[in-house]
């Protein structure tokens, strides 16, 4: 099946190495300043917003040597190539979480774009549509949130420069380190109807535990407790509609 | 045939529906002269149906059950507007015998089974009773109503349980769709599983009276198209497949059912055309069957109107089925097309599939997913039929059933439909809201799909969302980054927020030559 090769192009499925924190060797590691993170936006109501780090290839001073095949190119610049000398052959080539890819988006218009990755079996094309997206985390916090789909996946993503992460990474451990165990803000991941809540402020709860019953498009789901704790608050009643994003409920 | 051209079956026709239904039928009514006339709720007071038919009546608030679910309302719509007859369609009213009822009392015609049919095969309990009477075999099971509303009984219903077998099915008397429906695998889970799906049959149909019956598994589900003409003569135009299911609602739907012999196929007819005949069915109806790994045929229930998958069978039989129904309404003997189309149903030419694109997301237990709709390209070309009221921009309500189009293919057998249906789709595009569309992708992929084998636990047995949706992760996050730095996002992230359209993969790359240079 060709798109399962697509699915296993090199840097593309990698484990991402954000956590549990840079290594000294990454540290040393000078990031490049034009470098992009890019995570699944968190409230798609999906796990696994793994991030990955891409940067352009490094622009040397002198000029670099013939770069043959691919794959890690290691401290070696894949660079020269994108300046003028380089073989016609040898664009496309970008640092994902340190390893050189051989990646190239090619955009046809304001929505369609085609991917291609060059695997161990070849270039693989993937169609995908890109998307702006109207809701960002705030006009200047720097990211900027898109939609993306490919084999009709729509798949929200976070795009921040890399730099600007790093430091919001920091400050929010230094954060982590001095409150920890706050409350716990329970959202809609789905738009419907409220057809029954069955907790009040000051019940107990256990995860798993049902907390309420939402109706959308006639089909009833139940919302349980994430984890144990107190409800604290009720932000929802019967017959009440909510939208993606609202809050629900508050446990302690 | 020249006195059928120059008088339609009526002059005027409310559909009580929305959706790609409501298109559906508005069409068939263009096609045979007859004019149109839409009903609608505030959700929908610029959706596809009211834009096409001739006139349209605003029937209520945006919840189903103050608008399409209003007997009163829609009766009076057709009343004031001087229509002849009422289309249900499927889902909401078309399978209330009450409707029907008031429909009939009103002096107009249902474009249905009439309410005594309706009534009859529509309530699932009633149904196995006809169908143990005619002969038929019927799941195992309960063929009254469990009484959850009365604690004293519990034991009663415990026993049965235990005598039917577990995992064991809760269904809804007035069911259909899968609501109301549970599964309940051991005999702890009963009594919850009773009062949900009770209180969900309730909900959806006004009826929360619920049996009980033994899931068979691995089963196919297999259903016969029928039509039934004043006088008693009922006809089977085709089975179709439609095993691929998620919470017992139809995902993948095909015609004819593969792999079934001439016998076998002439056999499942008779049977359905057995029971429809004991209930004495007029119009257009559809008998499930459940088909167990030894080949033999367990009554489901009927459906009395016109089934979401139609289209399938209209596409292997060469039968226009909606309009089949005006003219069966009217009073007509079942029509020659009718009739030679089910002389050729047991040995098909030809071989059809419909995939249900539904606003849901494959990879959270096909949670609903209602949204806008920000790109929308459906596929075209050979041998693709696509039944849809979505466009581009259009809002997808939480309000109603979540099934924005339907991509139907058809080829001369089986392999070339499915090589179509993965070209149909791969043509498809949709963004704003996640559909099942990487779910049809996949099942047109999968050996299991390729060779035939069909059971209604596909999807258990072969569906990873959570993996699938992984996989197409990474090319995204890729895709986004790679544009990103094609348009300096670090260095002016302020700028980057608006994206302008791209001139290249990034700078220095050059884009003009092609994405083929790869290839060797």
């Amino acid at each position: 099946m060709a798109a399962m090769t697509a699915r296993q192009a090199p840097g593309v499925d990698r484990t991402p190495r954000r956590d549990p924190g840079p290594t000294a060797a990454e540290e040393a590691r000078i990031v490049d300043p034009r470098a992009v993170r890019v995570g699944v936006a968190a409230p798609s109501g999906r796990a696994g917003g793994e991030a990955i780090v891409i940067e352009p290839p490094e622009v040397p001073l002198a000029p670099a040597p013939h770069v043959v095949g691919t794959g890690i190119l290691g401290g070696i610049s894949a660079e020269s190539i994108a300046l003028a000398e380089a073989p016609d052959d040898d664009d496309g080539i970008a640092i994902v979480d340190g390893t050189a890819v051989r990646a190239r988006l090619e955009r046809l218009d304001d929505v369609h774009g085609v991917l291609t990755v060059l695997g161990d079996a070849g270039p693989v094309r993937t169609p995908v549509l890109l998307l702006p997206l109207e809701r960002h985390a705030g006009p200047s916090s720097g990211v900027v949130r898109r939609e993306v789909v490919v084999d009709g996946w729509q798949v929200e993503v976070e795009i921040e420069s890399e730099r600007r992460a790093s430091l919001r990474e920091r400050a929010r451990r230094g954060r982590e380190e001095t409150a920890h165990g706050g409350p716990t803000h329970v959202r809609a991941i789905i738009p419907g109807r409220i057809v029954s809540v069955s907790v009040v402020p000051g019940d107990p709860v256990e995860a798993g535990q049902q907390l309420l019953v939402v109706e959308a498009m006639k089909m009833q789901n139940e919302l349980r407790a994430p984890r144990d704790g107190v409800v604290s608050s009720v932000s929802v009643g019967v017959g009440g509609t909510i939208e993606v994003g609202d809050l629900l409920l508050v446990l302690e | 045939m020249a006195a059928r051209r120059a008088a339609p079956p009526f002059r005027r026709v409310l559909i009580a529906n929305r959706g790609e239904i409501a298109l559906r039928i508005i069409r068939a009514c263009r096609e045979l002269g007859m004019e149109a006339v839409a009903v609608y709720s505030d959700a929908d007071a610029s959706a596809m149906h009211v834009r096409l038919a001739d006139r349209a009546v605003h029937i209520g608030p945006s919840p189903a059950i103050d608008s399409y679910l209003s007997i009163d309302r829609v009766v009076k719509a057709a009343l004031s507007t001087g229509c002849d007859a009422i289309h249900p369609g499927y889902g909401f009213l078309a399978e209330r015998s009450a409707f029907a009822r008031a429909v009939e009392a009103a002096g107009l015609v249902f474009v249905g089974p009439p309410s005594g049919s309706i009534q009859a095969l529509g309530d699932k309990l009633q149904a196995r009773g006809f169908a143990r009477r005619a002969g038929v075999p019927v799941v195992p099971g309960t063929l009254e109503p469990a009484r959850v509303d009365r604690p004293d009984e519990v034991a009663s219903i415990v026993a049965q349980a235990n005598e039917i077998g577990y995992p064991l099915l809760v269904k809804a008397a007035a069911g259909g769709g899968g609501r109301g429906m549970r599964r309940v695998a051991a005999p702890a889970d009963l009594p919850a599983a009773l009062a949900a799906g009770s209180r969900e049959a309730a909900d959806a149909f006004g009826d929360g009276a619920v049996y009980l019956e033994r899931e068979i598994i691995p089963a196919r589900h297999i259903e016969v198209q029928l039509l039934g003409a004043t006088g008693g003569r009922v006809i089977a135009i085709g089975e179709r497949d439609c095993s691929i299911q998620r919470r017992h609602q139809k995902l993948v739907e095909e015609a004819p059912a593969p792999g079934l012999a001439p016998d076998e196929r002439r056999q499942l007819h008779v049977l359905a055309v057995r029971v429809a005949s004991a209930a004495g069915l007029v119009n257009a109806a559809t008998a499930e069957f459940l088909r167990a790994p030894d080949g033999s045929f367990y009554f489901l229930e009927v459906n009395t109107r016109l089934q979401v998958e139609h289209g399938v069978t209209e596409l292997v039989s060469g039968l226009d089925i909606v309009r089949e129904q005006f003219w069966l309404a009217a009073g007509r003997a079942l029509s020659a097309e009718a009739i030679a189309a089910s002389e050729r149903a047991v040995e098909p030419a030809g071989h059809a599939i419909e995939v249900r694109i539904a606003a849901e997301d494959p990879s959270r237990a096909f949670t609903p997913t209602p949204g806008i709709v920000r790109r929308w390209a459906m596929p075209s070309g050979p041998g693709v039929r696509v039944d849809t009221a979505t466009a581009q921009g259009d809002r997808v309500p939480p309000d109603y059933d979540n099934l924005v189009a339907k991509i139907m293919v058809h080829a001369g057998d089986r392999p070339a439909a499915i090589g179509r249906l993965r070209r149909a789709l791969d043509e498809t595009e949709i963004a704003g809201i996640q559909t099942t569309l990487p779910f049809h992708r996949f099942v047109a992929r999968h050996p299991a799909f390729l060779e035939g084998e069909l059971s209604t636990g596909w999807v258990g047995d072969w569906w990873d969302g959570p993996a699938e949706l992984a996989r197409a992760t990474g090319p995204a996050l890729l895709a986004a980054g790679l544009d990103a730095l094609g348009h300096g996002l670090a260095t002016s992230p302020v700028a980057a927020a608006s994206m302008p359209p791209a001139e290249g993969g990034w700078p220095g790359a050059g884009r003009a030559s092609g994405t083929d240079r790869w290839r060797p």
